[in-house]
């Protein structure tokens, strides 16, 4: 058999991936997680003296607070596996790919393993963040010195 | 089966009406300023807390005005300012002064205290982080 | 390039240990042991890892009465870096050692370089085999345990499990091997490593196809045609194409795959099982107690092995893969 012939079987045998479905549980676990996140920010804006431009920040720590606890659980892989991207994207996705990281380098010591293996998946999460923040920030920058737009 | 539940309970919550414009305090032309808020179509809904010579107004922007929040903040308090000019506005469209306006209108706070909440409430609006 | 096993080395006993989810196996009760602890009590599963191959090593002597003193060589592997478990474990055992890497076709190449070493006289009791530990294996290959990315539909699940079988001279009461194919590295251009079944199924194919040929029989000369860790879909490409080939359809209910029933339809685990461990528990323990049983006379084992690592999928580089296989009789 030849391997063109083959690769035709191999794409008639392969289930194509449910991307509709996938969309959808996406959707609703991901819109699901936000408004976790929206409720403990409105926690942070009533009972302490946040507002809404300073709320974000305990807002953050406390939902990557949540997802460390599921992936110590190991309950958050399994929300992985049904929420695709839906848990991915969020800020918990974030705190998942280092925290996983972390447990599972722990084998190797606390800096070589843990430190040296924190933002193994998450490193370039932060490079390319705050690559394009610089790069939005500069063209921002330029469009508002020529007069286009206002801060 | 749960999530559709949590959806419509979110959606009937949001749908129950409230008093939108609320003018507090010692004031004679709690309309007049009733009405120029009302002539401004993104608020959704705000509390003026009126007192001595200070305005606090809180505003809340409707969802989809929120983009431009710190513009319509802007463009409110000059407007404040143009028709009140002996008066210290303070016009913001945080929701946490927007909640602590209704707090002092619900709780009823005397003028002596009043004074030291609403410098409060200022110092937390300036905060960036 | 068929071997043939002229004094037709006996499989004596097989040792497969395996951990806490293989108790969803349905091969399990095939099993000796099944662990509630992955890691076998130890501090790190690369430690449970070589363990769980002491202890199957452990089984499988203990079935002929022998000590680890009385095995002349001790032939195996697994997927970790360097095969530090395994080589670990022969420190422990003591048995004159050659470490092996097949990936998951290991459990079958092993077995080969066992009954060569039968055939020349060189040992009377070799062990051979291979294992694998889900958290070890996976963390090398793809992501941290804990980790929430989706696994697509084609994917397999790494067992915990190590399978080892005591081979030794012939005895006409055990199960015996009387010929074996060692396989080609295939490459037909796969480059997925959430898809190994779809790169594994052509190494398969030509196995078996140059095995029957070259040994003049048909596939229902067999009882069972066992591939290693296809999986599902794995499986049913392999099926595809020997039926391109001209192999008629009653003929395909011969051929089975370890990784493929290994979880039974549980949906967890997506394609099926997979890894060196694979191959072995089933080989080595149920394959070896149904012929013994009477169940089969003529049994065709194939292990598959992906020979990637996480670089070279990273480089872009597309998977070869390597099947082997020997063929075990049973008067």
């Amino acid at each position: 058999m030849e391997k063109e012939q083959y690769q035709q079987l191999e794409q008639n045998v392969t289930p194509k991936p449910p991307y509709l479905k996938n969309v959808a549980k996406a959707f609703f676990v991901g819109g699901l997680i936000c408004a976790i996140g929206q409720a403990v920010s409105l926690f942070y804006i009533i009972f302490f003296n946040f507002t809404e431009a300073t709320a974000g920040n305990p807002t953050v720590a406390t939902m990557v607070f949540f997802a460390m606890l599921l992936t110590g659980l190991g309950l958050y892989k399994r929300i992985g596996q049904f929420a695709g991207a839906g848990s991915a994207v969020p800020v918990t996705g974030f705190g998942n790919a280092v925290i996983s990281a972390a447990i599972e380098h722990r084998s190797e010591g606390l800096v070589l393993g843990v430190g040296g293996n924190l933002f193994k998946l998450a490193g370039s999460v932060v490079l390319f963040g705050v690559v394009s923040a610089f790069f939005v920030a500069l063209i921002k920058y330029i469009l508002v010195t020529i007069g286009v737009v206002s801060w | 089966m749960t999530l559709p539940l949590l959806v419509v309970l979110m959606l009937l919550n949001g749908c129950a009406e409230k008093e939108k414009f609320i003018v507090y305090g010692p004031s004679q032309n709690g309309s007049e300023v009733e009405a120029l808020i009302k002539e401004e179509d993104y608020v959704e809904r705000s509390t003026v807390i009126y007192y001595d010579d200070s305005m606090l107004v809180a505003v809340q922007i409707k969802p989809w005005e929120k983009w431009k929040k710190a513009k319509l903040e802007k463009k409110l308090q000059k407007k404040f300012e143009e028709k009140y000019p002996n008066k210290d506005v303070f016009v913001s469209a945080d929701y946490k002064i927007f909640y602590e306006a209704n707090k002092i209108k619900k709780d009823q706070i005397e003028d002596n205290k009043l004074n030291d909440k609403i410098t409060e409430l200022k110092e937390l609006a300036k905060e960036e982080t | 390039m068929v071997i043939i096993f002229q004094s037709k080395p006996s499989l004596l006993a097989g040792g497969v240990v395996a951990g806490p989810l293989e108790n969803r196996s349905i091969f399990s009760q095939y099993f000796d042991a099944v662990y509630d602890d992955e890691r076998w009590q130890m501090k790190t599963n690369e430690q449970g890892h070589h363990k769980m191959i002491e202890e199957a090593c452990d089984a499988a002597m203990k079935k002929i009465g022998v000590q680890s003193g009385d095995i002349d060589y001790f032939i195996g592997g697994d997927l970790v870096n360097q095969m530090t478990p395994t080589n670990f474990a022969a420190r422990d055992l003591e048995i004159p050692f050659i470490g092996l890497f097949s990936a998951c076709a290991t459990s079958v190449s092993s077995a080969i370089v066992a009954c060569l070493l039968t055939e020349l006289g060189a040992a009377n009791f070799s062990l051979a085999g291979a294992s694998s530990q889900h958290n070890a294996i996976e963390r090398q290959f793809r992501y941290p345990i804990n980790y929430g990315a989706q696994k697509p539909k084609t994917a397999q699940w790494t067992v915990t499990a190590a399978g080892y079988a005591l081979i030794g001279k012939h005895r006409e009461e055990y199960p015996s091997i009387e010929a074996a194919t060692i396989g080609k590295s295939v490459d037909y251009g796969m480059d997925d490593p959430f898809h190994m079944g779809a790169a594994m199924a052509p190494a398969a194919f030509q196995t078996i196809q140059s095995h029957l040929q070259q040994r003049n029989q048909k596939i229902y000369h067999y009882d069972l045609i066992l591939t290693g860790d296809l999986g599902q879909l794995g499986l049913k490409l392999l099926k595809g194409m020997l039926v391109e080939n001209g192999v008629k359809n009653e003929e395909l209910t011969l051929l089975r795959d370890a990784g493929a029933e290994f979880y039974g339809q549980d949906e967890a685990f997506q394609s099926g099982a997979s890894g060196a461990g694979c191959s072995a528990a089933v080989f080595f323990s149920y394959v070896i107690q149904q012929m013994r049983a009477g169940s089969y006379k003529r049994v065709l084992l194939v292990a598959t092995g992906a020979l990637l690592s996480p670089l070279s999928y990273q480089q872009g580089e597309t998977i070869p893969c390597t099947a082997h296989a020997i063929e075990i009789t049973m008067k």
